[in-house]
């Protein structure tokens, strides 16, 4: 809505300048932290690369919020699982829990990587930042199911999902299932380097509660014409 | 991913051609080599195939040497920092860096004079500089050497947070600490079990109305004796110190002795410990401590004392000291006065080089980025060359 809006703003400068605020006028651009781009020469720049450079001189651009950095080892996937992991605003504790979660998982392979023969060495993944993101991609889920009300019956009907959504329904199962279906003495870095190591090789409770979504939503194929949308 | 590896390896060879001419020169490589490295297994800048300490030089600084699997169970059954023993057993196989500190003091403890008092050696540096690690290949050297070697490796574990505390039967002002001498003596004993059998006792100990240990036994009975009897534990890590230090500069004792003690500023800093009535307790008070520092006097004969200064876990002490003076405090300094300090700093460009290699070797640098030229520098920045911080920082890359 925002972008559609975007071409019909007068130019406009604001009053009061806005920090630590995260709703903005639709004229405000998003702030660009990645280092590559600003190392593009001037020939490298498409049209509307240029065009952009153009309205970044005119218009007010948003302040970044506070994960975001312009390091080599950033990962947006990364940092919005810390986010959704954080309690009580303690990022520092939330992001302790992420490294050790990505040690561990670096650790185990790479100790039976230096255990086994030399044909297994292929097959063993130590990258732990691969294995997240291939565990997370095995728990994202293809349907979802809307409540929707039809003749006075409420319908579970099967809905096609944003990738925001998927990603966002992967992660919350993954820090639930990891906080209340695990022994309490464990710790939460080693609950969560085994259930994303099970969901790696597309096992454990995560995978099974998104067949399980599969099957709901196969089963209630019918209402499918339900969605208007 | 197989490619990758290939070029790097071939990138060794090329960096190699001028170490291979100053390594064939060193004497005790050669008797290695014969051994047979096969050609196809190419030489490495960061490693070195020299694994005994005595033949380390100037050469090898910066470099990893292996500690033999059998020497790692041995010399250090208690002796490594907590997260040095979770990279022994992931990478399988116990690599320490040859350093310009230990190099030093294993070329001074070379040439002692064992006529004359033991000299004491401080190693000094920042938080996570290596000092401990230092420690330890020191305490290898010695070991390599045939020394009897006296290794406590963490003194703060004696001053902190201790479960049980009994009073002592010798000395009814004095507190014991029988769990943690117990563990020590079978640290000590798995250590040095060549000389258990040759050492004998000059004294006649009585521990209770009908145990006692006789003049001219065994030093091994003394351990077991300290062992089986875990009330009277303490008391006989006092007895075994007291022996060590009067038998280890006479003629007739075949033996060295060598005191490593890590963390030496617990001795003379505050304890943790409550007594009964939430009074502090002072470390005087603790027998295995009095004992110990009765050690770290310079009036025994035939053999080194060789300690670090640690503000890491020490209590109540700020976290920006590091200099011995600041950290072992004025009764400290007076007793541990003359002593040889010598300075751990941060890793220089070589050693970072080295580490950096190493841990690519090792497979434990996964992320695509830490391999590029930008991803090193980002390295050196966050972890300004500190040891402990680029380990900790490359575990989660």
């Amino acid at each position: 809505m925002a972008a559609s809006l975007t071409g019909l703003l007068k130019p406009w400068t604001p009053r009061v300048f806005l920090v630590r605020w995260s709703r903005y006028n639709p004229y405000y651009l998003e702030p660009e932290f990645r280092k590559e781009v600003y190392s593009k020469s001037e020939a490298e720049l498409t049209a509307e690369e240029k065009e952009q450079r153009e309205l970044k001189v005119i218009r007010p651009i948003k302040a970044a919020t506070h994960g975001v950095n312009s390091s080599v080892f950033y990962d947006p996937v990364v940092s919005k699982f810390t986010n959704m992991m954080m309690k009580h605003g303690e990022k520092t504790l939330a992001r302790q829990i992420m490294t050790q979660t990505l040690e561990t998982l670096k650790r185990k392979q790479v100790e039976k990587y230096h255990k086994a023969s030399e044909e297994q060495k292929e097959e063993i993944e130590c990258n732990p930042y691969a294995i997240f993101h291939q565990a997370l991609d095995n728990c994202k889920p293809v349907v979802g199911l809307a409540n929707i009300q039809k003749g006075g019956k409420n319908y579970q009907v099967p809905v096609p999902l944003t990738d925001s959504r998927r990603r966002f329904l992967a992660m919350k199962w993954m820090i639930t299932e990891c906080r209340e279906n695990k022994h309490r003495r464990t710790h939460m870095y080693e609950k969560l380097s085994q259930e994303l190591m099970a969901a790696y090789m597309k096992e454990g409770n995560v995978i099974k509660k998104k067949f399980e979504l599969h099957k709901m939503a196969e089963a209630n194929r019918a209402y499918a014409h339900y969605r208007w949308w | 991913m197989a490619l990758h590896r290939l070029s790097f390896r071939l990138r060794q060879m090329i960096l190699q051609e001028r170490h291979v001419r100053t390594l064939r020169t060193s004497g005790c490589v050669q008797q290695q080599e014969a051994v047979a490295e096969s050609e196809p297994e190419p030489f490495s800048v960061f490693r070195t195939q020299e694994s005994d300490p005595a033949c380390h030089s100037e050469k090898h600084v910066g470099q990893f040497y292996t500690v033999p699997p059998a020497h790692v169970r041995i010399v250090f059954p208690y002796g490594l920092p907590r997260r040095y023993i979770e990279q022994v057993k992931t990478f399988n196989e116990a690599c320490l860096m040859v350093r310009q500190p230990a190099l030093e003091v294993i070329s001074y403890l070379k040439k002692t004079d064992f006529s004359k008092p033991a000299l004491r050696y401080v190693f000094y540096g920042v938080r996570g500089s290596g000092k401990s690690l230092s420690l330890c290949h020191t305490v290898h050297f010695c070991y390599t050497q045939g020394w009897l070697v006296l290794h406590i490796p963490d003194a703060l574990r004696w001053v902190k947070d201790c479960t049980e505390l009994l009073p002592s039967s010798y000395n009814t002002s004095r507190f014991d600490q029988p769990l943690q001498a117990v563990e020590w003596l079978r640290n000590f004993r798995t250590t040095n079990e060549q000389f258990l059998s040759k050492i004998k006792i000059k004294q006649r100990y009585v521990w209770t109305k009908r145990e006692f240990t006789e003049e001219g036994s065994l030093l091994g009975e003394l351990v077991d004796q300290g062992i089986s009897r875990v009330k009277s534990s303490s008391d006989v890590v006092g007895a075994l110190m007291k022996e060590l230090r009067l038998q280890s500069g006479q003629p007739e004792s075949n033996f060295r002795l060598a005191v490593a003690v890590n963390s030496v500023n617990a001795l003379w800093g505050k304890s943790n410990i409550m007594k009964e009535d939430r009074s502090a307790v002072d470390p005087e008070e603790l027998t295995l401590i009095h004992n110990l520092r009765k050690l770290m006097n310079n009036d025994w004969t035939g053999g080194a004392i060789i300690t670090t200064v640690s503000q890491t876990g020490s209590v109540l002490i700020p976290k920006s000291a590091y200099l011995p003076q600041e950290l072992l405090g004025k009764k400290g300094f007076d007793t541990m006065d003359p002593f040889v300090p010598v300075s751990v700093p941060n890793y220089s460009e070589k050693e970072f080089e080295s580490c950096y290699l190493y841990y690519m070797d090792r497979h434990w640098l996964q992320h695509p980025q830490s391999l590029t030229e930008d991803g090193k520098k980002e390295l050196i920045f966050l972890s300004n060359r500190n040891p402990t911080m680029l380990e900790r920082i490359c575990s989660s890359l």
